[in-house]
């Protein structure tokens, strides 16, 4: 009861917020009746859209885009065909809402996610910020516009901002609500819901990022943290997770999130997640060739053997990764370990497809040694 | 503001850059392009910078530095769309903004990992690709060659090919970058033969210079 009491309150004070007169979506057909100003809100949106799209800051991943639309139609059946989810190529824990329901997802979020119901909580809060239509009621402030450059994406429209780096602390709240109530509606487990919020806290404390991005600072998250255990304490019957499902389908690309965030030099990402033994678990064991890297470039007392061992268990757990030969030969080479290295190099060969992008450097040191 | 302006006017005028141009047209004359490090011949009708870049201001984590260098740019087209930079960094600033050191002992793919990594957070490029990553040597030394792409805002996809090596005096680079569309392959063997010209000059091996006094006041 004093859950529904929440909810009720949270709406109200989201309600607060709402621009006069702005009625939220009901359902897809409403989508066809805007405002004048909406409608070149709308217009504005499918430009970032196209922007988006053209200067390659999509993610090409068919079966996880395909995965992502079936969570966000399961969670808002009356608007199937108008919410339509895309992944971002950037590692940062982000996720957006544009003013026409395009609702963007990057891949590290994804990457950290542990399973569909922690999934369906990020969605089902996006969706919200366009169903109550929050771009179109917040007025943003000049303090928006200044810190509105968020992965890089090249807006200049203070709406596309706020969609990107938050919006205000009520309609945040009001997301927050009306998603948790779908997210239970749809049978999900809301035990689920806080946790992440939790990987973020944890990146924003582990990165020293002074301005979380996800949610915005709006509150603050540990009272979202605290709110969501508070709500979900209450909720009795549990409900399903798909972290199985989950698991199989974004196993790739959380791979690829940690090529990624070494090629940009984010170790210290890398290092939170696979030193932290619950999400170690839900990433490929070739992970541990990627915490060898970040350990590398880390380079701080005691690192070198830590990439080392890191390396050992990527051999041990994963050998049909390549890489991993790679970084072993290089390291008996440059130790004067001659037979060691001819040996790891040996195994690269075997392993790596004809295409690998280090096979000329391997090629050459085989035959040098 | 007023004291500023004439402390700009002062400086810009004692360190001689009114009367040097600072980019001249190539011709048989002037193809041999010498810097104190290295040198390379620059292909006729191009157009080249005079003198080196000596410095640079770095932006690292939030902090404004200014860091050594030794940089000349070439150009067939402008800058904006078709530019050659010949750089050298000194170890120890090798690669600024992600604050790693070149050593004697770094492997060429060990060296174009940090480039890449460098670049990226350098220059904003969250998304630039790499396609491939190849040994390659220049003048004498063993290096590496590296084609990334990006595509900008408006969907052009730019290429960049970036010939490298380290040693005991720095990182050395030789970088291309064109937009795909007509200029890349027009001239890319330009490119290379200008990469084949490249020499090291016994220039690189002594001590660095100091930055100027007057270059620290834009930090």
């Amino acid at each position: 009861m004093r859950n529904v009491l929440y909810v009720a309150v949270m709406l109200a004070l989201g309600g607060c917020a709402t621009t006069e007169g702005v009625t939220s979506f009901k359902a897809a057909e409403d989508t066809g009746n805007l405002h004048e100003k909406e409608r070149r809100l709308w217009h504005e949106a499918a430009g970032y859209d196209r922007t988006i799209e053209r200067s390659g800051q999509l993610y090409e991943h068919e079966r996880a885009t395909r995965y992502l639309q079936g969570v966000m139609d399961g969670l808002y059946p009356e608007f199937k065909g108008k919410i339509p989810v895309r992944i971002y190529d950037s590692t940062q824990l982000n996720a957006f809402a544009m003013p026409n329901g395009s609702i963007y997802i990057n891949i590290g979020m994804l990457a950290r996610i542990e399973n569909e119901a922690q999934l369906a909580a990020v969605l089902g809060h996006e969706a919200v910020h366009f169903i109550e239509k929050h771009s179109f009621q917040q007025r943003v402030s000049t303090k928006n516009a200044a810190s509105f450059a968020v992965s890089g994406i090249p807006f200049a429209s203070l709406a596309a901002a706020s969609s990107i780096s938050g919006f205000s602390r009520e309609l945040e709240r009001e997301a927050d609500a009306m998603g948790y109530q779908r997210l239970v509606k749809a049978g999900y487990d809301p035990r689920e819901a806080h946790k992440i919020f939790q990987h973020l806290a944890d990146e924003v404390k582990a990165l020293d990022i002074e301005e979380p991005y996800f949610f915005s600072s709006h509150p603050r998250l540990v009272e979202r943290i605290d709110e969501f255990k508070r709500l979900s304490a209450q909720h009795k019957g549990g409900g399903r997770t798909g972290a199985e499902q989950y698991n199989a389908v974004v196993s790739e690309i959380r791979l690829d999130a940690l090529k990624r965030d070494i090629g940009q030099d984010r170790y210290k990402s890398v290092i939170l997640v696979m030193e932290d033994s619950t999400l170690r678990g839900v990433y490929p064991a070739a992970g541990y060739f990627y915490l060898g890297e970040a350990y590398s470039r880390r380079d701080e007392a005691g690192d070198e053997a830590r990439a080392l061992e890191a390396y050992r268990k990527a051999e041990k757990l994963a050998p049909g990764f390549a890489p991993t030969y790679m970084r072993l030969g290089m390291h008996h080479m440059k130790k004067g370990n001659k037979g060691g290295a001819r040996q790891y190099f040996k195994r690269y060969l075997s392993v790596a497809p004809r295409d690998a992008s280090d096979r000329n450097y391997v090629q050459q040191y085989m035959n040098s040694l | 503001m007023k004291k500023f302006l004439t402390l700009m006017a002062v400086v810009l005028l004692a360190s001689g850059c009114a009367p040097t141009p600072y980019w001249t047209l190539t011709d048989e004359s002037n193809q041999v392009v010498k810097s104190t490090s290295f040198q390379m011949d620059v292909p006729k009708g191009w157009a080249r910078t005079t003198k080196p870049v000596t410095w640079e201001r770095v932006d690292i984590d939030g902090e404004t530095r200014t860091l050594l260098l030794e940089s000349m740019g070439v150009t067939r087209d402008g800058v904006g769309i078709h530019a050659v930079s010949v750089t050298r960094r000194y170890p120890e600033t090798a690669f600024p903004t992600i604050k790693k050191k070149s050593t004697a002992n770094m492997l060429p793919p060990e060296a174009a990992d940090l480039y890449v990594s460098e670049l990226r957070k350098r220059s904003g490029l969250e998304r630039l690709t790499v396609s491939s990553n190849k040994p390659a040597r220049i003048g004498d030394k063993p290096g590496f060659e590296l084609l990334m792409q990006f595509k900008n805002e408006d969907g052009l996809r730019i290429q960049i090919l970036t010939y490298g090596f380290v040693d005991k005096t720095g990182l050395y680079t030789l970088s291309y970058r064109a937009p795909v569309l007509y200029f890349y392959d027009r001239d890319y063997a330009s490119f290379k033969r200008l990469v084949g010209s490249f020499r090291q000059l016994p220039g690189a091996f002594e001590p660095p210079p100091e930055i100027p006094a007057w270059a620290k006041l834009f930090t």
